[in-house]
């Protein structure tokens, strides 16, 4: 994979994948990251995966108080909860005039088959979120664990890469940067999956199927806040199809793994990439519905076609 | 599921009945233009026998509290979980509408 030492000096937003093969270079490549943020007076915040966490919180030391901490596992579990919930929620809190920067570390060794078109899309759509703004947001990936088309894709999503191991932190520009191109590739089709309880609404029975598949879910196992989840993303979803998406479109629902799936087709075209994923200004009243999908599953995958969008999201048992 | 809507008898405000989603938003959105039009210090919405509300319907609540004079708040009486959970994702922190359970 190719890359040149040059600058890219049109964009503020800086967002290199920093490349890394053991806890020695992920030190090297995050800790003195953090720190020359710090001492620029800088706001900086660390989600990687919590073991990754533990060992930059005791390469800090005392300095880990000034940054804030977040275990990816947790709240980037559903990639689409990234950008919204947090990325923007911290770069948007900080004071105007100041650099942000952000250590993000949302693909690791373990991300299933099912969440990683919806990981690696959403690191292409960094891109577009900060796009003009003075952010750096640096992710780090697992040379020795990850396969080698993730750390293709890497190339891919990020306009500069680092080399921890090279002993420098100079960025590299990628020659195989696009993004665009990431998420149409990774925009894959979902099957129909056979045996799941079907309902087709329109606008007369988004009640009845708000209903039906909260009442099937609650056969399958989901219980308390989750399943109001359910019921709410149910509705969201199945309205927007209702208003924007051809008027009608068909719920499904089931059990897999250890998840209640529900999946919403319609005849619609999402045509906004970000639709979800941007936090919505307090002012502003209406388009919260995909928001709140995404801060609320476990994972949510999208696909795009000629034929219609198929939303399907994931609810932890 | 239809809303129904009816003034309180004991204070400013009204009951509502049944759920809020895309049918009966319009509905929804006229009672709470209508408790906000009074001006009262406090407007009470008493939610107990509601049992669902859409993210449009809690961004009504919102837009009527805001419309509401300064220093003065809706006050939610027994809302539905999902309605808390809706207001605490979307609209962290908004002081103009107060939950009482």
């Amino acid at each position: 994979m190719g890359a040149r030492t040059v600058h890219r000096a049109e964009d503020p937003f800086v967002h290199p994948a920093l490349f890394y093969g053991d806890e020695r270079e992920y030190l090297a490549g995050t800790v003195p990251f953090v720190l020359d943020g710090l001492a620029a007076g800088e706001p900086v915040a660390v989600a990687v995966p919590g073991e990754r966490l533990r060992l930059i919180r005791e390469g800090l030391g005392d300095a880990a108080a000034d940054v804030r901490l977040l275990d990816m596992r947790e709240a980037g579990r559903n990639p689409g909860r990234i950008i919204p919930g947090v990325l923007r929620a911290f770069a948007d809190a900080q004071p105007d005039g100041r650099r942000v920067r952000i250590i993000g570390e949302p693909i690791w060794a373990g991300r299933s088959a099912t969440e990683y078109p919806a990981c690696v899309q959403h690191e292409a759509l960094i891109n577009a979120a900060f796009t003009g703004r003075a952010v750096t947001i640096l992710c780090p990936y697992d040379l020795n664990r990850l396969d080698a088309d993730v750390l293709a894709d890497a190339y891919a999503t990020h306009p500069t890469v680092v080399h921890a191991g090279t002993g420098t932190t100079a960025q590299r520009i990628s020659d195989a940067y696009d993004p665009d191109g990431v998420v149409a590739r990774y925009n894959e089709p979902l099957p129909v999956v056979a045996d799941a309880l079907t309902f087709t609404f329109d606008a007369e029975t988004l009640p009845d199927a708000r209903h039906t598949v909260t009442a099937e879910a609650e056969r399958l196992g989901l219980t308390g806040i989750r399943l109001g989840d359910l019921a709410l993303v149910t509705a969201e979803l199945t309205t927007n199809s209702v208003v924007h998406g051809g008027g009608t479109g068909t719920v499904r629902v089931w059990a897999q793994d250890r998840y209640v799936v529900c999946e919403v087709r319609d005849k619609g075209r999402l045509a906004d990439p970000l639709a979800g994923r941007r936090p919505a200004p307090q002012d502003q009243r209406g388009g919260r519905g995909l928001l709140l999908v995404n801060l609320v599953a476990d994972l949510v995958r999208l696909h795009n076609g000629d034929e219609g969008t198929t939303v399907r999201c994931w609810f932890a048992l | 599921m239809p809303l129904t809507i009816s003034p309180l008898a004991e204070r400013r405000g009204v009951r509502a009945a049944g759920e809020v989603g895309l049918s009966t938003r319009q509905v929804w959105e006229r009672a709470l233009e209508g408790i906000v039009q009074q001006g009262e210090e406090v407007c009470h919405v008493e939610l107990s026998a509601v049992t669902f509300v859409d993210v449009a319907g809690a961004g009504a609540l919102v837009a009527a509290a805001r419309r509401l004079p300064p220093d003065s708040r809706l006050v939610l009486h027994r809302p539905p979980p999902a309605l808390c959970r809706t207001l605490e994702l979307l609209w962290p922190g908004f002081p103009a509408i107060e939950v009482s359970m």
